[in-house]
């Protein structure tokens, strides 16, 4: 069965694509990937057979957008914890366990600022925050006044101005560990760490310490390293921690749209014609 | 007045001869009788335009987090039993997705301007049709007929002020109008809707969830069925609660006060 496969469709990184498999598969000529993130690949291994990469970047970026601002919001306002509250059999608390964070003219600071990071910036412009950015490369003028977004060249100067944290960079080297002991403690002690881009931009440990001293006031985190964490990791426990599943993409239309651009992908390969949104290794 | 307590009734009032003025916290007034009041010379005071960003941005947090899943998300993600995360554990979208407002004031608007950045398509529902120029920055369409707005909604926002007209304004008849893939989000008052007849949907599957930040009475009686579903999101009534704007809601209540105890134009007066 084998040499039968040309094609290969990878759902959240299953199957696991390494030598073995791609020895038992010598006719594979294309993986398409269902997402935009591809620190999953080997890209030189999978290049050294002969195989087209692809990943599908135009469906995903309002959607993970929304699972963003779903995070900001749900931790503002602390939403899981008062509707645990208002769903709990005694219902007791106090005022200042409801007590949330004002959205509106707070700062938000946008760590990586690629088509994700901008559409984070057209939905919190429209909440009245003002948005704070870091990029590897600055933005053009006119669309940093269509968002309202002042650069900072220094991470640094994010940190330490920003209520809200968002990360939204893609994995590599250079920002694995991103955010770690030093950077937690720039943030003020009354900010937000969002995390939708993956799990290995933030030094978990740092992390989990940082909540738990008072360093910054909460986290909100759709990624972690690994997926679950493991049931007794600290992360787990902490009030003031939203974790959700990867919701990322995970909506029907993101799904149907992944796979429509994953289709094209591997029809183009097949038919040896250019992909639409060919990966190569850098 | 924090939460509607004290009751204002005729007992309360005769028994405070020398009362000038009632400061009611946030922007509705449901629970006062206003005519009551007034022949005691009572003034009434709220504090009506301080809350309408948090309460829209509420409104915006139920809607992503019903779309998104975000509750039962965190369950899963934080479960003792949780061993991988099911690949077919899907959300609905909002980008791109109808919004429906039941009510453009303030709070209505500026969900509005919310939504647009989410390239929501808009209709509400309103009283009153808006001006042109306040339609276009917003992007929304006017519904005469509430009809035609829960018929198109995948989101159906609640955000008008109790009266007896909006009373039960929703009931089985909407809630049978609306998409069975639609969500209703309330936050006004509980008693606009018909918690029986939403509970019964919701059941049946008539429509596909809820996010409500009030419900009647508040909290519920600790055995209702919206607190065991799934599909339901419930918040104690924190559309205002953020530190800051308790923070101008008092100083606003306190500075009505002083003016009515001076005799002087009350600020925020209720008429």
């Amino acid at each position: 069965i084998g040499k039968k496969v040309q094609a290969i469709y990878l759902w959240w990184h299953k199957p696991v694509i390494n030598k073995e498999l791609l020895q038992s598969l010598p006719n594979l000529k294309v993986i398409a990937n269902s997402g935009v993130g591809m620190d999953h690949l080997d890209l030189k291994l999978v290049a050294s057979f002969g195989v087209k990469m692809a990943n599908a970047p135009r469906a995903v970026s309002s959607t993970t957008a929304d699972t963003g601002m779903a995070l900001l919001l749900a931790s503002a306002r602390r939403l899981v914890e008062v509707h645990n509250i208002s769903i709990s059999p005694s219902m007791e608390y106090c005022e200042a366990d409801i007590l949330g964070v004002k959205v509106a003219g707070a700062t938000l600071g946008i760590i990586g600022m690629g088509s994700i990071g901008y559409k984070i910036a057209l939905r919190a412009k429209a909440f009245e925050m003002n948005i704070l950015y870091h990029n590897r490369t600055r933005r053009e003028v006119q669309e940093e006044q269509a968002v309202g977004a002042t650069y900072c060249k220094k991470i640094d100067n994010l940190l330490q101005q920003a209520d809200f944290v968002m990360l939204t960079v893609n994995l590599t080297p250079q920002t694995h560990k991103l955010i770690g002991k030093r950077e937690l403690e720039l943030m003020k002690p009354t900010a937000t760490l969002i995390n939708i881009s993956r799990g290995a931009v933030v030094d978990q440990e740092a992390l989990a310490a940082a909540l738990q001293a008072g360093v910054i006031r909460a986290a909100a985190l759709d990624v972690t390293s690994p997926e679950p964490l493991p049931r007794d990791h600290p992360l787990l426990k902490l009030k003031n921690v939203i974790i959700t599943p990867h919701l990322g993409i995970k909506t029907d239309k993101a799904t149907y749209m992944i796979t429509e651009e994953a289709v094209e992908n591997i029809l183009a390969a097949l038919s040896g014609l250019p992909l639409p949104s060919e990966v190569l290794p850098s | 007045m924090w939460y509607h307590k004290p009751a204002i009734n005729e007992e309360l009032l005769q028994s405070l001869p020398n009362l000038k003025v009632v400061a009611s916290s946030g922007v509705g007034i449901d629970h006062l009788d206003l005519k009551l009041l007034s022949s005691y010379g009572v003034k009434v005071s709220n504090t009506p335009f301080i809350v309408s960003t948090d309460t829209a941005d509420m409104g915006m947090a139920l809607l992503l987090a019903s779309s998104r899943r975000l509750v039962e998300g965190h369950e899963m993600a934080v479960s003792p039993d949780t061993e991988y995360f099911p690949a077919d554990w899907l959300g609905v979208e909002v980008s791109g997705a109808t919004l429906g407002i039941v009510g453009m004031g303030t709070i209505g608007y500026k969900v509005a301007e919310r939504a647009k950045a989410f390239e929501m398509k808009i209709f509400y529902h309103n009283r009153n049709q808006r001006k042109k120029e306040e339609e276009s920055a917003v992007g929304a369409v006017y519904c005469k007929k509430i009809d035609d707005l829960l018929q198109q909604s995948d989101f159906v926002l609640l955000a008008v002020n109790l009266t007896p007209q909006t009373h039960k304004l929703i009931g089985k008849r909407e809630l049978e109008l609306m998409k069975p893939t639609a969500t209703l989000i309330n936050i006004s008052r509980g008693l606009i809707v018909d918690q029986d007849a939403l509970v019964e949907a919701l059941q049946n599957k008539v429509i596909k969830a809820a996010a409500l930040d009030v419900t009647y009475p508040e909290p519920l009686p600790r055995d209702h069925p919206l607190l065991k579903m799934k599909n339901v999101i419930i918040t104690p009534h924190i559309g205002s609660a953020t530190k800051k704007t308790r923070w101008v809601m008092m100083e606003e209540m306190a500075e009505s006060i002083q003016a009515g105890l001076a005799g002087l134009p009350v600020p925020r007066e209720v008429l």
